[in-house]
């Protein structure tokens, strides 16, 4: 056996293997990218920073939402050691040893919990090397109490946050609030990671997009023990997160402070609307509550449930959801389809028959404008009477259901019946019935005009929001057109340019006797709104006073002002709080004051209304 | 002087700039892996590199006294060597346990593995014997003894445990199969109890080591594969032993093909006929294997599987492994750039033991491909190189030696590197000259010069 041949073998063995991981080393390296992609997962992290949520300013560039810094108390397990002292770092913070206990046990359940899709579980994704907020949201006082001495509690360390501030404590029905982001949202928008926060009500939630700005992205180089060693690449992928730009309402944070001010003790709500552009410049919600109740979680988790509780509902947002019948303040509409319709003419008048419908004493309704100043029921009925039965069928079924239709298409071109095209959230549209609703309570052609005359005067189906109410008063200060009601005037520096001039069915000509009229309730002896007259002021207005089945009747009251060349429309509605001419009427004048003049001086009117408290007990 | 004049003369230089460029490109990778901004001089004793450079120091000092002492003593106190290093073996076992194993002698971080030195003794040893044995009539007491001066340090090893040096002596089977160590004084004294039959020699005997070694590569193999579901059939299993009976019987059918095609006519048949025993003999022992494994207790399957790191093991050797080969694939064509490799990096930490065991991974990832065929290559130089000096020794004992060391590097850099490429299990043994670490520096610097002291002196000895 020659042996000598043997050494040929095992190089050949050598270079075989050397040849093996060349070939292995080149698949590696240059053809298979995985290897490289798995690298870029394990070293790599792509940190995400977002930006504070935008400020928003009033019309007057007042601030009214801003940002405040706060710290979160951070804590990686692993690093705290073995030898922690839990009783000084119980005495620090603030806490007993028991309650520290509870708080990691909470952390290690709930935070970080993911859904795991291979076994269907819900799985806490906790890690001793992760960082997790032990104590969240404390103040720059909290914290500075805390932080010179955290060098002693390996482990803890200090992170800054922000969170919305509202430096006036109003409009919090409004500006809406934040809270974290659901598991839905998280998944059908990128931008949000759990905990983060969105806009859930109001403008936070409609300008949600607008207000959340542009995140940066941070590529950092990631140890083993998840921190972050350097940029990666020098940062050359990184951007910078972007603040939205400012948004500016146009709200009138003063008008609407003074005016929840007024609703102090009462139920109901102010709307003021500026009719040429359609912004809302205040809109009021009673009882109201300070919006930084609801910033943050601590703060969401103590005034939450007792604002739910709350007897006045404060967080029902009354201006855009809730519905009234109109009452009296529906006359000014019938007027105007009748005269458009040319069933009446501004010198038509009905005799006060209180057999068709009760009424007040007042002197004969000889014209439109006298009909509205007095307010008078059986006048309204004839006219309403004459549009939804106009003779052309000679069934008076027919001729009801066409009559009624075409009321309903006039009363469409006043947005009523239809939610307003505006920048708010969750806004009911009322209910202006058709024929096809009545049908369904009655079968179709089975009612006629005196089925349903109560719509004449505002009552029965008939349901407008607040919001409504107001526009109401804005198209009658425009004669005839108006903007939908928003909030926003310029993102940045960009004025707003979303919402569409509308017109209504009735000509601008038809509005002047009506107008008068209004003019007579405010200013005329026989007026029903006397309480508003402003001196100084032409101020318009229609009162109503809509019964109310559960209790003491509405307070309802629309104006505007001046009669020409009008700066402010506004519609006012205090629950169970009697006649519309009482309390609506002066709280309306009062707002227009306000924000028409320089100087006010109806003090007695005002230390009146602040006084009276008009909530059941 | 006249002495002095025939070691540079003798010297064989292309081993020792081999030797050389390996230090230098392992001290630079050790610099880049644990580099400090706070001690970033490479003299920084403090540091990872700082102590590298006492060690190189350390290295080249013994280096120099290797050369000064005669080669001849090797020969002659290669059993006392032995017994030696048996001891310090016995002696470590009785010692606390560092991470784990009884391996190390001495204090804090400067500490030394007996069992790196035992490598040397052993070596030493084994030359002697064998080179005094006449191969051509080999009695059993020979090859028993033999193979005792190979398993007496193996035990000991084992018992530390240090798997990876218990696997690195098995180089030596390679070595003796070289000098043509045979079993057949073992197999002889069976086969020839059969009536009419008296061989001389058998070859399984003769080849004894060599299907050994493609026995096992055969059974790691085949739990390597393990079982796989095939993709769009569900349900359906590929088994390892499938995968490597099919792989033998293309390889075997392109064998019998050349064979028939070019073969010498009179080989022909006989050849064909060891191709068909091979591929019969290969197939059974992967069935074996694995159904075998499969009969195993699920605590012994799992401890293989391990072993094999074909499980994700709870102190990570497989997350070792993953993380190995994502920092060496990331290096790409050209690699990252000095210092710039950041899955391998000390301060990223994401491959653990980046400057000792898997330092291959910061210099693939820092140098790409490119790199790492460099270093393949100068391996690969180094280690032939040393089988070429190994072959032309005079004196079989120098040749047995020489044998030895081409073999350990050979063993070192091949399952060093393979781990990093998922080639290798995961077991900790050093790339020689390269990772950072004193017992490795040291006793294959000495194992070295030893070997170019020896080469220097081979015209001495007569045939």
């Amino acid at each position: 056996m020659n042996v000598e041949n043997r050494r040929y073998v095992i190089i050949a063995f050598i270079l075989t293997v050397g040849v093996m991981y060349v070939s292995r080393l080149f698949y590696m390296q240059v053809i298979d990218d995985s290897w490289s992609n798995r690298a870029h997962q394990i070293s790599e992290k792509r940190r995400e920073i977002t930006p504070p949520r935008a400020v928003i300013f009033d019309r007057n560039k007042n601030k009214i939402v801003a940002n405040k810094t706060y710290f979160n108390l951070m804590v990686i397990e692993d690093k705290m050691g073995e030898d922690f002292d839990t009783i000084g770092f119980s005495k620090l913070i603030g806490l007993t040893t028991n309650d520290i206990h509870d708080r990691f046990a909470e952390i290690v359940k709930g935070e970080g919990i993911y859904y795991n899709k291979h076994n269907n579980t819900r799985v806490s994704n906790y890690q001793k090397i992760r960082p997790y907020p032990f104590l969240k949201e404390l103040t720059k006082d909290e914290m500075a109490k805390i932080a010179p001495y955290l060098d002693a509690f390996p482990g803890f360390y200090e992170e800054e946050t922000s969170m919305r501030y509202y430096p006036y404590p109003n409009a919090a029905n409004i500006l809406g609030y934040l809270s974290e982001v659901n598991a839905r949202e998280v998944r059908e928008d990128k931008f949000y990671k759990p905990s983060y926060n969105i806009g859930r009500a109001g403008i936070e939630r409609y300008y949600e997009k607008e207000l959340r700005g542009l995140k940066g992205v941070h590529y950092v180089v990631r140890s083993a023990l998840n921190n972050d060693v350097k940029k990666y690449e020098n940062g050359r992928f990184d951007t910078v997160a972007l603040q939205a730009q400012p948004i500016q309402l146009g709200l009138d944070i003063n008008l609407q402070a003074y005016g929840e001010r007024l609703m102090q003790n009462k139920k109901g709500c102010i709307v003021a609307i500026e009719p040429q552009s359609g912004e809302i410049l205040s809109m009021i919600s009673a009882p109201s509550f300070d919006p930084n109740l609801l910033v943050g979680r601590k703060n969401v988790s103590l005034n939450y449930p007792q604002l739910l509780k709350n007897e006045g509902k404060p967080l029902f947002p009354r201006p855009t959801q809730a519905e009234y019948p109109p009452g009296s303040i529906f006359k000014l509409v019938q007027g105007l389809i009748g005269l458009q319709e040319g069933v009446i003419t501004p010198n038509t008048g009905f005799a006060c028959n209180k057999s068709l419908v009760g009424c007040h004493n007042h002197p004969a309704p000889s014209s439109i404008e006298k009909a509205v100043q007095f307010s008078c029921n059986p006048y309204f009925y004839y006219a309403v009477k004459k549009i939804i039965q106009q003779g052309k069928e000679d069934n008076i079924y027919r001729d009801s259901e066409k009559g009624l239709n075409l009321w309903n298409d006039y009363m469409h071109s006043f947005g009523f019946g239809e939610k307003l095209q505006s920048d708010l959230t969750g806004l009911r549209s009322g209910l202006i019935p058709n024929a096809a609703y009545y049908d369904r309570w009655y079968g179709k052609h089975r009612w006629a005009f005196s089925t349903i005359r109560s719509i004449s005067i505002g009552q029965g189906e008939v349901k407008l929001t607040p919001l409504h109410m107001a526009n109401l008063a804005a198209i009658m200060a425009n004669r005839g057109w108006y903007y939908d009601p928003h909030f926003a005037k310029k993102i940045g520096d960009k004025p707003i340019s979303n919402f569409t001039k509308r017109k209504t069915m009735v000509d601008a000509k038809h509005f002047e006797p009506i107008i008068s009229g209004m003019w007579n309730v405010v200013n005329a002896n026989a007026g029903t709104a006397r309480k508003a007259e402003i001196a100084g002021i032409d101020v318009c207005g229609k009162t109503g006073t809509v019964q109310n089945p559960h209790g003491k009747d509405h307070s309802v009251f629309i104006a505007f002002a001046p009669m020409d060349n009008p700066k402010i429309a506004i519609a006012v509605i205090v629950e169970n709080a009697g006649y519309g001419g009482t309390w609506a009427a002066p709280i309306a004048s009062l707002m227009i004051e306000k924000y028409l003049l320089k100087e006010f001086k109806s003090m007695a009117k005002e230390s009146r209304i602040l006084n009276a408290i008009l909530v059941e007990p | 002087m006249r002495k002095s004049n025939s070691l540079i003369n003798n010297l064989d230089w292309p081993l020792f700039f081999g030797f050389i460029s390996l230090i230098i490109f392992g001290l630079v990778t050790i610099y880049s892996v644990a580099f400090n901004e706070e001690h970033p001089s490479l003299f920084s004793f403090s540091e990872k590199y700082g102590k590298q450079v006492i060690w190189i120091g350390i290295a080249l000092f013994l280096g120099v006294m290797v050369f000064l002492i005669d080669s001849d003593i090797y020969k002659k106190f290669a059993l006392p060597i032995y017994l030696a290093t048996l001891s310090l073996l016995v002696v470590v076992l009785f010692l606390p346990p560092i991470n784990g194993a009884r391996a190390w002698l001495g204090v804090g971080s400067m500490g030394i593995q007996p069992a790196e030195f035992a490598k040397i003794a052993t070596a030493l040893l084994l030359a002697k014997y064998v080179s005094s044995l006449n191969m051509k009539q080999l009695s059993s007491k020979n090859v028993l003894l033999a193979l005792l001066i190979l398993i007496l340090p193996m035990v000991l090893i084992l018992m530390q445990p240090d798997a990876g040096t218990f696997v690195v002596f098995t180089a030596f089977f390679f070595v003796l199969y070289r000098e043509g160590l045979t079993f057949d004084p073992f197999l002889l004294k069976f086969v020839n109890l059969i009536p009419k039959v008296k061989f001389k020699q058998t070859w399984i005997g003769s080849h004894f080591i060599p299907i050994l070694f493609v026995f096992i590569f055969l059974s790691v193999i085949t739990l390597l594969f393990g079982e796989r579901n095939i993709p769009f059939i569900p349900g359906l299993k590929l088994y390892g032993s499938m995968g490597i009976i099919s792989s033998l019987f293309l390889i075997a059918g392109i064998g019998s093909f050349f064979v028939q095609r070019f073969g010498l006519k009179r080989a022909r048949s006989k050849a064909q006929f060891v191709i068909i025993l091979s591929f019969l003999v290969g197939s059974s022992i992967s069935l074996t294997v694995e159904k075998s494994f499969g009969s195993l207790a699920p605590h012994q399957k799992d401890r293989i599987e391990l072993f094999l790191g074909l499980k994700e093991d709870p102190n990570g050797k497989d997350y070792n492994r993953n993380r190995a080969m994502a920092a060496v694939g990331s290096g790409g064509l050209l690699g990252k750039g000095y210092k710039k490799a950041s899955v391998s990096s000390v301060k990223t930490n994401h491959v653990p033991e980046s400057e000792t065991d898997f330092i291959f991974c910061p210099f693939a990832e820092e140098w790409g491909f490119v790199g790492s065929l460099f270093l393949v290559l100068l391996y690969l130089f180094i280690i032939v190189r040393i089988l070429i000096i190994a072959e032309r020794q005079r004196s079989q004992f120098n040749r047995i030696y020489a044998y030895s060391v081409g073999m350990f590097f050979f063993y070192h850099f091949a399952v060093n590197i393979g781990m990093n490429i998922g080639f290798a299990p995961v077991i900790g043994i050093p790339l020689p000259f390269f990772s950072y670490g004193g017992s490795s520096m040291l006793s294959f610097s000495i194992m070295i010069f030893i070997l170019l002291k020896l080469d220097s002196q081979r015209r001495h000895v007569l045939r």
